[in-house]
């Protein structure tokens, strides 16, 4: 991603002309040592963590005592291990829903935003739909848990108030609808980055498109179809490559509201490598579930980085 | 909403105009969705269309706002008065749930807000350091260590939080406030030094140039003419930090303990706990929490949204 741009537009600030001159500003001294607490505090909290996993995740890692070389037990173990293979049939499920259903809306307000014939009205809405990415993650998680809370919640209360008692239950308690109800927090997801991204997207699309296209009779629906999507194919791309990431990393909604369970239901995979690390003290099991994770969300960067690389360079992985 | 956009608006209401003289100049007939009478009735029916526009995207957002709404509306009530009336906010406002709340998520406060300081601060002066380095130096090994520091862009943290615990744990660092510091710096700066880099290649070689002339140093350009100028970037690299702070769970929840040293995200999961049903101090609770974090987007929305982004104020718009 090294962006060229900065290179051509920013020279070397003394032009030597001198060959001796410049062969020494080559090896600038000072520019390392600039360098170097930069690269001492990533070197300890990034580089060598990331390979001190990936080392131990072939040992029975022990922190403290000695851990003996284990080979390929751990990746083998976790082959057979049904519950991590699981999560990832949750992570699937999170998946589909994050890149539809957690779309539609934001699409949907993105277009009426866009089409709202007032400047002013424009901004106030693109504000106030905005505004509740301004609450803390976990203020919202947890608001959410308090809406599926079994006897005060806001669910079961409206049910009950218009008589539906029936359906009022365990929302989160319930196996069969924890998981749908960890994704419908934060409904209609409009407070977002891929509402950001369409929005900004609609708004770049020259107006003289829209002429063009209401003077050849297209409608509403017809310009959203045939105009617009096309329009935001790179956006959605780089959006589609960002869930992937992002749902990988799903946990601390899971975490707050249903700790993983009921049964297993709500296992993601990030839950389930704390709990063996710190619930079973399975040190190289851990790291080895945590290399995994790496290894699959470092690859998927990968491709997003070669998308990005010819596209919108101002969104990045959250 | 930058300068751009309102250009590009008024060309656009410009061709409108245009375009619809053109029309009512055609005679009738000639364009069969043109004429006088199809533009009047058709305007009509967008002035409905707007109001339609409007009450969806309200309903919208109204929907998106209930649930901090009612939040907020509980936080003023008993739990008595919760029972009796639900949906609706009651009087007098218990303000005591505020104080009640107050006193346990106090500490909590104090951690985060130092952390957030402290990760700024450490943030900004590796990156701007970096940045300008990067930027503006020729050295061997420039584009090899630009690239060690971009490729971590792709590492979500998550993806070294076992090992990265055994390392802190060695070090003898759990429970302390450098735990909770130096993990928020290394994963800031990352971002930070790209964004200062690209920054600061921008800024025209005529001001370094001049700088030079008059016999500026590196490390005095660095600080007279760099630093002032990337006032925006920093900006957004240190509200992008104290978002981070705020939003942060697993790795505070994993390394530290002791309840004082509880940042917001992990002392409010743990207040919730405290508070099993005591809805009214326990809505106070996240509505305090959640106060920094409204009021900087209230007061900086436009860095607010660049950080969200990732970019730089302007580049989202």
């Amino acid at each position: 991603m090294a962006s060229p741009v900065a290179e051509r537009n920013a020279p070397a600030p003394t032009p030597q002309t001198k060959g001796e001159a410049r062969r020494r500003r080559r090896f600038p001294w000072f520019v390392y040592l600039g360098l170097l607490p930069l690269f001492a505090l990533l070197g300890l909290l990034a580089y060598y963590p990331a390979a001190s996993g990936v080392y131990h995740s072939f040992f029975d890692w022990r922190p403290g005592f000695d851990s003996p070389f284990v080979g390929l037990d751990n990746y083998r173990t976790m082959f057979a291990d049904d519950l991590w293979w699981d999560s990832f049939k949750n992570l699937g499920y999170i998946f589909l829903v994050s890149v539809t259903v957690m779309w539609f809306f934001p699409l949907l307000a993105a277009e009426l935003v866009i089409s709202l014939k007032s400047e002013r009205l424009q901004f106030v809405f693109r504000t106030v739909l905005i505004f509740p990415l301004a609450f803390p993650g976990v203020v919202t998680v947890l608001v959410w848990s308090f809406i599926f809370d079994p006897n005060d919640g806001m669910l079961n209360q409206a049910l009950r108030g218009i008589g539906l008692d029936a359906l009022a239950h365990n929302w989160v308690g319930d196996p069969a609808t924890a998981l749908p109800s960890l994704l419908v927090i934060g409904f209609p997801w409009v407070a977002s980055l891929p509402f950001l991204v369409f929005l900004t997207a609609l708004q770049n699309i020259p107006k003289e498109v829209y002429e063009a296209a209401s003077l050849d009779g297209c409608g509403r629906l017809r310009r959203v179809l045939s105009i617009d999507l096309p329009l935001m194919a790179a956006q959605m791309k780089l959006l589609f490559f960002l869930a992937t990431i992002s749902v990988l990393q799903f946990g601390f909604a899971a975490y707050l509201v249903t700790g993983g369970g009921p049964d297993n239901a709500t296992q993601v995979p990030v839950l389930r490598m704390i709990s063996i690390a710190f619930e079973g003290s399975d040190w190289g099991y851990a790291a080895t579930l945590s290399s995994t994770l790496f290894a699959i969300t470092a690859l998927l960067s990968g491709a997003l980085t070669l998308i990005r690389r010819k596209e919108n360079p101002d969104v990045r992985a959250l | 909403m930058s300068e751009r956009s309102d250009v590009l608006t008024t060309t656009a209401t410009a061709t409108t105009s245009r375009v619809s003289a053109r029309e009512s100049r055609t005679p009738r007939g000639e364009l069969p969705r043109g004429g006088g009478d199809g533009r009047r009735s058709r305007s009509r029916g967008s002035r409905a269309g707007q109001g339609a526009v409007i009450l969806v995207l309200g309903a919208i957002a109204v929907v998106a706002l209930f649930p901090y709404l009612f939040m907020f509306m509980t936080s003023f009530k008993t739990n008595q008065q919760f029972n009796e009336s639900y949906w609706m906010p009651t009087w007098p406002l218990r303000l005591e749930n505020y104080s009640a709340a107050w006193q346990q998520i106090q500490p909590y406060f104090i951690t985060s807000i130092l952390v957030a300081f402290a990760s700024i601060i450490g943030t900004v002066a590796l990156a701007s350091v970096a940045g300008f380095l990067f930027a503006r130096y020729e050295f061997v090994g420039r584009r090899v260590l630009y690239g060690m520091v971009v490729m971590l862009m792709m590492v979500p943290p998550v993806a070294s939080l076992i090992p990265m615990f055994v390392l802190m744990r060695d070090l003898g660092l759990l429970n302390s406030m450098t735990v909770l510091i130096l993990p928020h710096i290394a994963s800031s700066v990352v971002l930070a030094t790209i964004l200062m880099r690209t920054f600061v290649g921008q800024i025209p070689q005529e001001l370094f140039d001049a700088a030079r002339i008059d016999g500026a140093s590196g490390p005095r350009m660095f600080r007279s003419l760099v630093l002032p100028l990337s006032l925006p970037v920093i900006g957004t690299v240190s509200l992008l930090t104290v978002i981070n702070v705020w939003n942060d769970f697993f790795w505070p929840l994993l390394v530290i303990t002791e309840d004082k040293l509880r940042t917001i995200p992990v002392g409010l999961a743990f207040f919730k706990g405290q508070n099993a049903t005591e809805w009214g101090p326990l809505f106070a609770g996240y509505t305090l929490a959640s106060l920094p974090l409204l009021l900087l987007f209230t007061f900086l929305s436009k860095y607010f949204l660049a950080g969200v982004q990732g970019g730089l104020p302007g580049t989202g718009k």
